[in-house]
């Protein structure tokens, strides 16, 4: 091939090479930023059906107005009536800052336009939209300003729901920010290093500590002829590392229950070594770890990367909590529901209802098994260790007078240094009505001491005035 | 028989379905307002398309790839643009049809008029008149000073001249051993061509500057000899680049915009955010012919075409307009490998260099991948001068697709 052959050719490639790289980089833009670019406020698309439809109000499940528009000259105005109780669920929809939470994923319900663009022209020929639809959540306002004031000062996320129908009565994160003033705080909300943007119920990726022995005790009943008896001498060598029970105590001779019961770090560590991290994680993936759970707004997924190649010392690690696992809020209220209802892990429901302009329900979202987590009779076994954390366990303070409550208490360490505080539960034992997470952030302070007195409260509120 | 069925026959019925189909789309979102006008325009879109198709494979022994492969372009944007705004859509039919005419003329004109790679000084001679017609006569728009306005009709000169650089490319090395002669000959050339990018820059055409430069490097990198002038060229650039950024806001603007559009969003990111709202928009699939909203990138009928496909065929048609590109400079290589005399071969480079560099420029521009230039997209955007130039370039390459022998008329001249 004589030289000329070969340049020529060479430039071809690299002209090819052009080409390619240019269809690479659209598909790139397409799959990896489609979704913020057509979200951005300044897409004069998301906004051309505003200027011209009443945008539909939001009601709590008991018809409580918590949102509305109203006509003022040319355009609309969005009324926020409680500016920071619903910041992360409800979110906003500005013109200048674009639009969040449920007004972001239920935006075309809202405007009552149809997804299909095809059928939304012919639809506007027919009948032009002028006033879009109300939807009706499953949350319950006083419910949910209770849970607020609970978290007061703190900073953290609180999740309670119904355990059968998996409807959401509250949902907090806290930082927070006001709805209503955006235009005022906007600075100082995109700025703050706690980011109060960010939905911590549904986002937020935090260790589980002890809340998780719930799963590895789930493993430890499901491994056949695992020896369920220990003796617990206070500390335990996993591959090097030595992992102590909380505030040294030593637990002695001890079985599942007990250990539960007391929350004993080295039991779980021992025996996760025995169970085997695939036992661990196929009982974690049954209760929608390492997978997205499907809700009416973004989330994380929560994580146990157990097909990695992990050490022992990682293995005992992760079996309480710590280590590689890290769960959303959200998915240890559905651990709790699925643990009440007898172990099916159901979808979590925030809008309950979409309701059209002349008061006919168009769409009524419905309850939806995900996956069965844990069959009824080893559910049941740990719903009685669970009775007996709250009993004589860690759990003492969610104790609430004639009702049975079912709990865990968790406390989770992190390069904080101060301690995250953990409760995942649910009231009453034997027909629950409600189930709850809470996790307190760097409260540096166990999950017993803290955040299980905010979870009875809430349980105690469930159960006397939610009626379903 | 096998072999004539399958060489261009059925490419061209699968065009003709493709047509029939997009303009039967474009009935039904006008179904309120069908009007004989959209019908004949798209009578006539199919009918030239088709004509013309069937013509070239008569008349022409060459290369009939590249002709199917531009009218698939040309269907898409005529479509989209009239889906746009009917006037122009009517306009660019007609600008077509008078597109498709001087790509056979310069067809005929080219092939049997002989002494094409003799004629250099004419070549640089004429684009220096263009340059300075436009200096004198020129009219500015959107900030650069590119059109002549001959009374209704305006036209932009560089759009010739972009020709005329291949020519000169041609020429020159096709008798490199004739000029070799002559000490430094590579270094006057470099400053012939460094000459047009100049004044293409104080045009502020910088689209059309980066079209020049690139097609420069691109046949001096295949075939000449002395090496570190293509050093020297890409030091230039790089010199250039920076004077340019320090000097001219206009380049200093659109750096920035490349750079973080959503800080300008306003201002000088606009353009381009818009574009890429409208990529995102249309998803891989797109919302359907007539249910997008192109009219909020400005310039879309021009510069931003590309977008609004995407926006409303997806970008899976975008994809597909990417690798219509990719083929066609690709069998433009195949015919310069294939051709045996050196002039046309060179010539089929240059042209083949041409459509690849100006798509990759314009399509790399409206995506964010390189800074926004403004040039049009070969056959799809609307515009006459842009729709002209690239006809005849496309009867260049076809006549320099068929075997030509020059060395007879060559070995006269020497008797």
């Amino acid at each position: 091939m004589s030289k000329e052959i070969k340049r020529i050719i060479l430039a071809l490639i690299v002209f090819c090479s052009c080409f390619v790289s240019l269809i690479v980089y659209i598909s790139y833009i397409q799959i990896f930023q489609g979704e913020t670019l057509k979200n951005n406020s300044y897409n004069k698309r998301l906004w051309i059906n505003e200027e011209s439809i009443l945008r539909g109000s939001i009601l709590d499940r008991n018809g409580k107005t918590l949102v509305y528009s109203e006509k003022k000259g040319n355009g609309y105005i969005r009324n926020y009536l409680y500016g920071r109780l619903y910041s992360h669920v409800i979110g906003y929809s500005y013109r200048e800052y674009g639009k969040s939470g449920l007004e972001l994923q239920y935006n075309n319900a809202l405007l009552n336009i149809n997804e299909n663009a095809a059928i939304n022209e012919i639809k506007n020929l027919v009948a032009p939209t002028t006033e879009g639809n109300t939807i009706k959540l499953t949350v319950d306002h006083e419910l949910q300003s209770k849970v607020r004031s609970l978290l007061k000062g703190k900073k953290g996320s609180i999740v309670a729901m119904n355990p059968n129908s998996g409807e959401i009565y509250a949902m907090v994160s806290i930082p927070d920010f006001d709805v209503s003033n955006l235009k005022e705080d906007w600075k100082e909300i995109s700025e703050n290093p706690n980011s109060p943007l960010l939905n911590r119920a549904t986002q937020g990726l935090y260790p589980p500590g002890s809340t998780f022995k719930l799963i590895t005790a789930i493993a430890a009943l499901e491994t056949v002829g695992l020896d369920e008896s220990y003796d617990c001498v206070g500390s335990a060598n996993i591959g090097g590392y030595i992992f102590k029970d909380y505030g040294e105590n030593v637990h002695g001779q001890i079985d599942l229950k007990e250990a539960l019961t007391k929350s004993c770090n080295t039991y779980f560590t021992e025996k996760a070594i025995q169970i085997g991290k695939d036992k661990i994680g196929t009982v974690a993936d049954r209760f929608m770890i390492n997978s997205k759970i499907p809700f009416d707004l973004p989330t994380k997924s929560s994580q146990f990367p157990y097909r990695e190649n992990l050490g022992k010392t990682e293995i005992a690690a992760s079996a309480i909590g710590q280590g590689k696992v890290l769960v959303t809020p959200l998915n240890m209220a559905l651990i709790g529901s699925a643990l009440g209802n007898g172990g099916q892990v159901v979808k979590p429901i925030l809008v309950k209802e979409i309701i059209s302009k002349d008061g006919k329900v168009l769409k009524t979202n419905s309850t939806e098994i995900l996956a069965q987590g844990v069959d009824i009779i080893r559910a049941n076994e740990i719903k009685d260790m669970m009775v007996e954390v709250i009993r004589s366990g860690t759990g003492t303070n969610a104790r609430i007078k004639n009702v049975k409550v079912a709990g865990k208490t968790g406390t989770a360490e992190n390069s904080s240094g101060k301690n995250h505080a953990w409760f995942v539960g649910f009231a009453p034992a034997d027909n629950p009505k409600v189930a709850v997470a809470v996790v307190l952030e760097e409260e540096g302070s166990t999950g017993g001491k803290t955040a299980a007195p905010i979870a009875r409260d809430i349980m105690l509120y469930v159960i006397n005035n939610i009626n379903d | 028989m096998f072999n004539k069925a399958i060489r261009g026959k059925s490419p061209r019925s699968l065009l003709f379905i493709f047509e029939v189909l997009s303009l039967f789309l474009l009935f039904v979102y006008q179904n309120t307002r069908v009007d004989r006008f959209t019908i004949m325009t798209g009578i006539g879109l199919i009918l030239i398309i088709s004509l013309s198709n069937y013509l070239l494979i008569k008349i022409s022994s060459g290369d009939n790839y590249i002709f199917l492969i531009v009218t698939m372009l040309i269907s898409i944007g005529t479509i989209m643009i009239y889906r746009i705004d009917e006037g122009l859509g009517i306009k660019q039919l007609i600008w077509l049809s008078m597109g498709i005419l001087l790509f056979f003329m310069t067809y005929f004109f080219v092939k049997y008029i002989k002494g094409w790679q003799n004629w250099i000084y004419l070549y640089v001679g004429a684009s220096y008149i263009l340059f300075f017609m436009t200096f004198i006569l020129g009219s500015r728009k959107k900030g650069a000073i590119n059109w002549i306005n001959l009374g209704n009709f305006s036209f932009q000169p560089a759009e010739i001249t972009k020709l005329l650089i291949v020519f000169i490319l041609s020429s020159y090395y096709a008798n490199i051993s004739k000029w070799k002669e002559i000490k430094n000959a590579s270094y006057y050339l470099m400053g012939v061509i460094y000459s047009f990018i100049l004044l293409l820059f104080l045009q502020r055409d910088l689209g059309m500057a980066m079209i020049f430069y690139l097609i420069f490097i691109s046949i001096q990198f295949i075939y000449e000899e002395d090496r570190k002038l293509i050093i020297y060229n890409i030091g230039l650039l790089i010199i250039g680049g920076i004077i340019g950024y320090t000097m001219f806001d206009h380049v200093k603007i659109r750096f920035q915009a490349w750079i973080n559009p959503w800080k300008y969003i306003d201002r000088q990111g606009y353009q381009i955010t818009q574009s890429l709202f409208a990529i995102a928009e249309g998803g891989f699939f797109g919302k359907g012919l007539g249910l997008g909203h192109p009219y909020f990138i400005p310039e879309v009928y021009t510069d931003f075409i590309f977008s609004a496909i995407c926006e409303e065929m997806g970008i899976f048609t975008g994809i597909g307009i990417i690798m219509l590109y990719m083929i066609l400079v690709y069998r433009g290589f195949k015919i310069a490998i294939s051709q045996e005399e050196t002039f046309f071969r060179i010539l089929a480079l240059g042209i083949s260099i041409l459509f690849g560099v100006q798509s990759l420029i314009i399509l790399g521009g409206v995506l964010k991948m390189i800074p926004l230039t403004g040039i049009t997209l070969p056959f799809i955007s609307y515009g006459g001068s842009s729709i002209l130039s690239s006809f005849i370039a496309l009867g260049i390459l076809q006549v320099s697709s068929e075997e030509i022998s020059l060395r007879r008329v060559q070995d006269e001249q020497r008797d």
